[in-house]
């Protein structure tokens, strides 16, 4: 149905050019047989091999050039992003030089001047190198853009799970910006099929060249040229339906939409496991209670990777100091948690509670102080005689891969173009080399024990905020970690829908995870944690059993901030 | 004064055997290129030609892969006599100098006409003497029978060419004489220029005469020749300074073909007029 909307289209296009050219025509006084005859004449030339060779001439350009162009344009995309000043400034450098001259100077330059100094490149080359340089010019612009139009906390969550920066890039962002880049490549493929014309200056044969050829010894200009406009339009609408295809693969909606009219009955069925309810499904509805959550303890590690030391904390954070510029957030923090101890850090806004997770992770650097996490320092290595001072280590996805720290945002931060299951097995399969089957079979087993059965296939916007926190914290779970980091889990949710995001922790904090949880709720500090963190400040004020710390605050900053928060 | 016979005769046959021998030298050698012209043996001469140019070198419409023509035709003749194969390179006129410089290209053979500003990177072997057309509207509204006439009109020239350079020169001598501007408007090739003045946006097109005749003769209800000027201008094949061996196969080649009038046929078959030949002159600066 579709292909034949296209082919609607097309002849329709056809006919409105064959209409534009027919007025004029018979306007000029030609009558219907001259112009019958023009129109079979154009027809011999879109048939000719000698204007088909040219076109074939310039696809291949395009096609090389064009390849050739992506690569080095997402290589200077990444350049421009990056924060070593002497790789971004070449990477702008070059795009100012190669986007601001003329690329017929640029083609007339390969293929005339480089030979003085032994680079004789013939015109076919020449072509294809002079395209791909100023292709990579201009597509690093549109990597960028693209790459800039994901948003940040993708790549905060890919590195909470230990991916790498190419990983993330490969697996997350890219896929993600597709969506905003691709419709600006087609337009560069489309302008350098037409332009490999400024070629012929440099004894390239294309098609444009040609039919001025022709034109030149018949001096037919409308019929040839003609002839030619329809070899363009032929082929930049196979590059415009590729665009179409691209953009369906790349749109991460999609699936949603062509179930709807596509496959009429399946979308209905899918609609059906949108709407919450569990009709008829008595093992989901079980699945919910938040009672059941002896599975958790199957997930724990049986036992770390290193012998614990029980006289050793299991997180230590010594004398922690971090400010953003001039701001200082963390201010000398010293923080033990036991191992299985939950702890529930409480405190007023800015008061740097959020960073100290961050730091626990190793997401954001430390400016001085010393985190342990199992008696390991995660991406920091002591300096030989240093006295203890640290040093951030290379591979600090590796550290973070291997120190097993799972984080739940407070935005829930799910990739947003993989489906929940896929949410879920992404950094098994590619962090932890897990064998696909493996990965999805837990990653179910998880859905399936945070309620989420049957909306393993869903993507993340087609969930409530309640059920994406809930996918985001078995996401977390998936890579066994030791330690469970959670950022505010339940700010951003309607009060209806904290509840069944609280339920899963408790389960967590009750199978005796080790906990650390940012959180305004009170109720939960009381019931499921066994120590209360109060900070203020970028310093812990209090800390103790949240009978001590709730009911009978010492400090009259804990005082203040409960009683706002109780009202 | 009493000469012997003996070496009356002896004088006559060292003058016959001279003789001899330099009608040898002009005859056509394709066996001896290694002796001749050691460099180009074994090698497939490139030509830079731009096709869009007839009568001189454009596509034959029968076969689009064939170029043909006046000076196409010369060279294939030339280089064939010298025994070299040979391919044609096709580029837009602009891009073929350049080309030729930078060893892309052996040879420009396309109505290259000699001045001595390319000369001082380019040697021109030179065969014929170029004429200049004024290619007006068909009945010549504006009766412009002479480049004197061009004052307040539009004139329409390829870019770098040497009619260019005339009409901004027109251009120049009619402000000197404070009459109304030449609109000059360059186009990138032939065909450009010529529908310029199909079309009445520009009044003359100035091009080599061979060209302006043959379009005026193909196209009647177009067009036709306003005017001429014989510049006293020479034409020739451009060769890279200091290619002493294809300097030589051309020189040598032309002079055969000149002598053995297949320069006068070509010509006449391709309408340019064979009173334009010129004897084969090599100029280097």
């Amino acid at each position: 149905m579709k292909a034949l909307r296209i082919q609607h289209t097309f002849v329709g296009a056809l006919g409105t050019l064959a209409m534009l050219a027919w007025q004029p025509a018979i306007a000029a006084g030609l009558d219907r047989v001259q112009v019958f005859d023009g129109f079979k004449e154009l027809g011999g030339y879109v048939g000719s091999p000698f204007l088909l060779g040219g076109a074939w001439i310039a696809v291949k350009i395009t096609l090389i050039a064009m390849s050739i162009g992506l690569v080095l344009g997402l290589g200077l995309a990444l350049m421009r992003l990056s924060r070593f000043k002497a790789l971004n400034s070449a990477a702008w450098g070059y795009i100012w030089f190669v986007r601001g001259t003329p690329q017929l100077l640029q083609l007339v330059f390969i293929f005339d001047a480089l030979p003085l100094i032994g680079l004789r490149f013939d015109e076919f080359t020449t072509a294809v190198i002079g395209f791909a340089l100023n292709e990579a010019a201009f597509s690093a612009e549109l990597f960028r853009a693209g790459i800039l139009s994901v948003n940040r906390s993708q790549s905060t969550a890919a590195a909470a799970l230990g991916m790498g920066p190419l990983l993330t890039l490969r697996r997350i962002i890219l896929p993600q910006s597709m969506r905003a880049v691709i419709p600006g490549l087609a337009n560069d493929t489309i302008g350098m099929l037409k332009l490999t014309s400024i070629a012929s200056v440099i004894f390239v044969n294309e098609l444009t060249f040609r039919s001025q050829q022709v034109v030149g010894q018949n001096f037919k200009f409308f019929t040839v040229f003609g002839a030619a406009a329809v070899i363009y339009l032929f082929l930049t609408s196979a590059i415009s339906l590729l665009q179409v295809w691209l953009e369906g693969i790349f749109d991460h909606e999609r699936d949603r939409k062509l179930a709807f009219t596509w496959f009429g009955l399946r979308a209905s069925t899918r609609d059906v496991k949108t709407a919450d309810a569990p009709v008829g499904l008595p093992d989901a509805a079980k699945a919910e209670t938040a009672s059941d959550h002896a599975w958790i303890s199957t997930l724990l590690p049986v036992d770390g990777r290193t012998p614990r030391h029980p006289d050793e904390p299991f997180v230590a954070c010594k004398n922690v100091w971090k400010s953003y510029g001039k701001r200082e957030i963390l201010r000398g923090v010293d923080l033990s948690i036991a191992h299985g101890e939950v702890v529930v850090i409480l405190g007023p806004s800015g008061s740097g509670k959020s960073t100290l997770l961050k730091l626990i992770n190793h997401l954001e650097p430390l400016d001085w102080g010393t985190i342990k996490v199992d008696s390991q320092y995660v991406g920091y290595r002591e300096v030989a005689g240093g006295g203890g001072t640290v040093r951030p280590v290379h591979n600090l996805a590796r550290a973070r891969a291997e120190a097993r720290v799972g984080m739940v945002f407070q935005h829930f931060n799910l990739f947003s173009h993989l489906s929940a299951l896929e949410n879920i097995v992404e950094a098994q399969r590619q962090v932890y080399d897990v064998p696909c089957a493996e990965a999805q079979a837990l990653g179910r087993d998880l859905l399936k024990s945070v309620g989420l059965a049957r909306h393993a296939d869903f993507l993340p916007h087609r969930l409530s905020g309640g059920q994406q926190q809930r996918v985001a914290i078995a996401r977390a779970l998936a890579i066994k970690p030791k330690l469970m980091l959670f950022d505010e889990p339940t700010s951003a949710l309607d009060p209806e829908l904290v509840g069944e995001v609280l339920g899963v922790m408790r389960g967590l904090a009750d199978a005796g995870m080790t906990m650390v949880v940012v959180t305004h709720e009170i109720r939960f500090a009381r019931d499921v944690a066994d120590r209360v963190v109060f900070m203020d400040g970028g310093e812990v004020i209090e800390q103790g059993t949240p009978m001590q710390v709730i009911d009978n605050p010492t400090h009259e900053r804990t005082r203040k901030f409960l009683n706002v928060v109780a009202t | 004064m009493f000469m012997p016979k003996i070496f009356k005769l002896l004088l006559c046959a060292v003058t016959g055997l001279i003789l001899a021998q330099s009608a040898f030298a002009q005859s056509c050698e394709p066996s001896k290129v290694a002796q001749k012209y050691p460099s180009l043996a074994g090698k497939t001469i490139k030509i830079g030609v731009d096709p869009e140019s007839p009568p001189y070198a454009f596509r034959d419409s029968k076969d689009f892969n064939r170029i043909i023509g006046a000076d196409a035709d010369m060279a294939r003749a030339v280089f064939e006599c010298a025994g070299v194969k040979t391919e044609f390179f096709t580029a837009g006129w602009p891009g073929l100098l350049p080309a030729l410089r930078a060893g892309q290209i052996d040879v420009m053979w396309d109505l290259l006409y000699y001045t001595p500003e390319r000369a001082k990177e380019t040697s021109f072997v030179t065969y014929m003497q170029a004429g200049t057309g004024g290619l007006v509207a068909a009945g010549n509204p504006k009766k412009i029978d002479d480049i004197s006439k061009l004052c307040g009109l539009t004139v329409t020239a390829g870019i770098g060419t040497v009619e260019l350079t005339m009409a901004q020169a027109q251009a120049a001598k009619c402000k000197a004489e404070n009459k109304p501007d030449v609109t000059i408007m360059t186009s990138a090739d032939i065909a450009s220029g010529a529908r310029l003045v199909a079309s009445h946006r520009a009044d003359v097109m100035m091009y080599d005469l061979a060209l302006v005749d043959g379009l005026a003769k193909q196209n009647p209800q177009l067009y036709m020749r306003g005017f001429m000027v014989t510049s006293g201008m020479k034409i020739g094949v451009g060769v890279k300074k200091g290619n002493a061996d294809m300097i030589a196969a051309v020189s040598d080649g032309l002079k055969i073909m000149q002598a053995n009038q297949t320069q006068k046929k070509t010509f006449e078959k391709y309408g340019v007029d064979p009173s334009l030949e010129m004897p084969t002159t090599l100029l280097t600066q």
